[in-house]
């Protein structure tokens, strides 16, 4: 057990070592480089070094064979980041002559708005944010020009529309590319305050005024939103979900405002607890620069320090990847983060199991059958 | 109507070999097989937008067959695929992104 | 350090351990197994090939093993062998005794998910005279049977699965691993070249019948020199079929490696470009055969009319 968690801590060190200052990196020993591209392709993070030290003009001083790893990671966000942005492009004309309110949500957010999140990961899908109202014509248009509604039974389709904060995705019948149609950022049953109104009057335009994002605090929260409350439980939290927080923080934190408002919005909408652990993680994990009199004035909702003390350790352990050589421990923590969710989202955990896990859960059906290498089609990957 | 290139046309890589031409589009990073009637239809609008008659009248002429010959729904068909790929658009609705 | 240098007993040692550190091309794979009967097959079939230094970073950490946890139960009602990268197992497991060709097949899945720095067109690729023959693959029309009959022929071995293109230059890269031939195809080189080194055949796999063909050491130990290519032969083979080599519309040879290629789609203009090119300063054709030994000797005609 003892050799587990000093193998482990040395992977994590590397890991968040390399993501804190990565121009330390072309000094990293070749032991160590190993060992760090496999804990960042676990946690996803590959594409995100590349980018660092591509913009600090590294990637000579590292490894070749380092280098191509990343090069490799780099050149599937890039390709990715084109169909995103080629895909918002299809949208808006398929929905030419309808007065729609558009909200890019997420990776197509990041994409479009040339935020630092875009730059080292990928998301799967587009999510847009619409009035609840035009979805149907929304979809319509969408299915009029090319998209699909996916096959799935009409019970599951009932219970999108009814239960969930979007309608099942579209894929478009030839690119293969899902949309996700949102019309609120947390499900109708959670008895926390999700009403999207105050996020479309806060939106901003991008150049193209047919699409906004979310204001700054809005799009930090949405990111802490997808960070404890989406996902598989038995995958965890994400390190890369915190780094995107990390990311916007960063970017936003010089907005004159942006951490007053980021607060008081926190508190309007009943997050503040998910802001608090947050906020502290991502500073004690990735040396995010947050002014004092926040975290302060954060210790008004802090839980007692029992709690916060488990929570704390959970949260590390549950956010940070584990040492590829050894197994991992995170289904067992699967069933504490249900719980917690539950309790921030107020809804029965039995519920939200269906609920928040639904769309995971229609993939997964699908999807979680082990694949078969002797029958894969290699260029289906 | 008025037809007329996008922006996203603009960049194009063209590759032609036996009267086929292999195209690739680097703003959706995909990759087109274009006959001679679509081929013809894009380079009509370089020149600027073209009523959908005149784009019609001058591939025709540029394919050497008369006035008319070009079979409509032959034509309609390219131009309504250049559309799905955003390759054109009709000119007086805004400019894609 | 090649991995026949070693005793079969430090050899299969290493593999249940820390793991073997082996170099096929441009890949450093860490191998680990505690299976006896993969160590022994991998120790003859892998031994030509060189260990990597104690320094060198391995690109891909695979593992075949038994399997843990539950499924242990089932070891002594059939014996069962997973798969996994990186101590992940997303793979539906595999009986015990078809260990080797699972992994043979792991690695391709390593190679066709990651090395997204290269562009990876689906073909065979041989060489001969600093010149390569690319052969895309068209399912079941044998290209790995063509290909193991050449690299007997006095052809060095590129690869029977991956044509790798490196970006900076167009140059092909070498990744000479064993070519895994099915069916009928096994005898058909057995009697084509009665000397060539081929492991035992693995039946019922979900691919048919496998065995697999050790490439000469000479292919294993150039396996660092590239090559440009200068011809695209599309290959089939059908019973009966009279001898034709054709030349191929370049228009349709482009369309058909890009559609072949594992990730054209992910490099983006690059791949366009460097498709584009290859057929364009290649020679093109489609092949038809029913005889091997005719199909090897044309092959060496067209290479050898280039030659001053």
């Amino acid at each position: 057990m003892g050799k587990l968690s000093t193998e482990t801590r040395r992977a994590q060190r590397l890991l968040l070592t390399a993501l804190r200052v990565p121009e330390t990196l072309p000094a990293l020993p070749f032991a160590d480089w190993e060992l760090l591209l496999r804990v960042a392709r676990r946690a996803r993070l590959l594409g995100r070094l590349g980018c660092d030290l591509s913009r600090a003009g590294l990637l000579g001083n590292i490894p070749p064979r380092a280098a191509a790893h990343l090069r490799a990671s780099r050149n599937v966000i890039e390709h990715r980041n084109t169909l995103v942005s080629w895909e918002i492009n299809r949208i808006l004309w398929a929905l030419k002559g309808t007065e729609v309110p558009l909200i890019l949500l997420k990776g197509a957010a990041y994409a479009l708005a040339e935020l630092p999140p875009a730059r080292g990961r990928i998301f799967a899908d587009v999510d847009l944010l619409v009035p609840e109202n035009l979805i149907g014509e929304v979809e319509e248009k969408l299915l009029g020009h090319g998209w699909l509604k996916l096959q799935i039974d009409p019970y599951d389709d009932r219970y999108y529309r009814v239960w969930m904060h979007e309608i099942p995705p579209l894929r478009h019948r030839e690119r293969g590319s899902e949309i996700d149609i949102h019309h609120r950022l947390l499900p109708r049953t959670s008895r926390l305050k999700s009403d999207p109104v105050p996020l479309f009057a806060a939106a901003r335009p991008l150049a193209d005024p047919r699409l906004r994002v979310l204001a700054p605090a809005d799009m930090v929260l949405h990111a802490l939103v997808h960070l404890f409350l989406e996902g598989d439980p038995d995958e965890g939290l994400r390190l890369r979900d915190l780094v995107d927080v990390h990311d916007l923080l960063c970017y936003h934190g010089q907005e004159p405002g942006f951490w007053a408002g980021l607060g008081l919005r926190a508190r309007e909408l009943g997050f503040e607890r998910p802001l608090f652990y947050g906020l502290h993680h991502a500073h004690r994990l990735l040396g995010t620069p947050i002014p004092p009199d926040v975290l302060q004035k954060l210790e008004d909702v802090a839980p007692s320090w029992l709690i916060r003390k488990l929570m704390d350790h959970l949260i590390h352990l549950t956010l940070l990847p584990g040492h590829p050589d050894y197994p991992s421990r995170r289904p067992a923590l699967g069933r504490w983060l249900m719980y917690v969710r539950a309790h921030w989202l107020r809804m029965p955990p039995v519920l939200l199991a269906r609920h928040l896990s639904y769309k995971a859960w229609l993939r997964f059906r699908g999807v979680r059958k082990q694949i078969d290498l002797a029958q894969l089609d290699l260029k289906q990957q | 109507m008025l037809l007329g290139l996008t922006s996203a046309s603009r960049g194009l890589v063209w590759q032609d070999w036996d009267d086929v031409y292999v195209v690739y589009q680097p703003s959706s990073a995909e990759t087109h097989v274009f006959n001679d009637t679509t081929t013809l239809i894009l380079k009509c609008l370089e020149h600027g937008q073209l009523s959908t008659e005149g784009v019609k009248n001058w591939t025709e002429a540029a394919l050497g067959v008369g006035q008319g010959e070009l079979a409509a729904d032959e034509f309609a068909f390219a131009v309504g695929r250049l559309e799905e790929l955003g390759l054109i658009e009709r000119a007086d609705e805004p400019i894609a992104v | 350090m090649l991995v026949g240098d070693l005793s079969h007993r430090q050899f299969a040692g290493r593999l249940a351990s820390a793991g073997l550190g082996v170099q096929f091309g441009p890949f450093n794979l860490r191998i680990r197994s505690d299976l006896g009967s993969f160590a022994s097959l991998a120790h003859h079939l892998y031994e030509p090939y060189p260990l990597l230094d104690a320094e060198a970073i391995s690109d891909f950490h695979v593992q075949i093993a038994s399997p843990r946890g539950l499924r242990r139960l089932r070891r002594w009602v059939r014996p069962q062998a997973c798969f996994s990268v990186d101590g992940q197992s997303i793979f539906a497991p595999y009986r015990a005794d078809h260990a080797f060709p699972a992994l043979e097949w792991g690695i391709n899945w390593c190679v066709a998910t990651r090395a997204h720095h290269l562009l990876m067109l689906h073909s065979a690729v041989v060489e001969r005279n600093g010149q390569a023959m690319v052969f895309p693959a068209w399912p079941g029309h044998g290209k790995s049977t063509l290909c193991a009959a050449l690299i007997h022929s006095g052809w060095r071995l590129f690869s029977d699965e991956f044509g790798l293109v490196r970006p900076e230059d167009g140059s092909l890269l070498p990744v000479p691993r064993l070519i895994s031939l099915k069916d009928a195809s096994i005898d058909v080189i057995r009697r084509f070249r009665p000397e060539a080194v081929i492991g035992p055949a693995f039946f019922g796999t979900r691919k048919g019948t496998v065995a697999h063909v050790r490439p000469p050491a000479e292919s294993i130990r150039r396996a660092q020199e590239p090559a440009r290519p200068r011809w695209f032969i599309f290959p089939r083979w059908t019973a009966d079929a009279a001898f034709t080599l054709e030349p191929m519309p370049k228009s349709q040879a482009f369309l058909m490696v890009a559609t072949n290629a594992f990730n054209y789609d992910v490099l983006d203009e690059t791949a366009f470009r460097l498709v584009a090119d290859m057929v364009r300063t290649c020679d093109c054709y489609s092949l038809r055969y029913a005889d091997l030994n005719e199909a090897v000797t044309e092959l060496e005609k067209l290479s050898g009319s280039i030659d001053g």
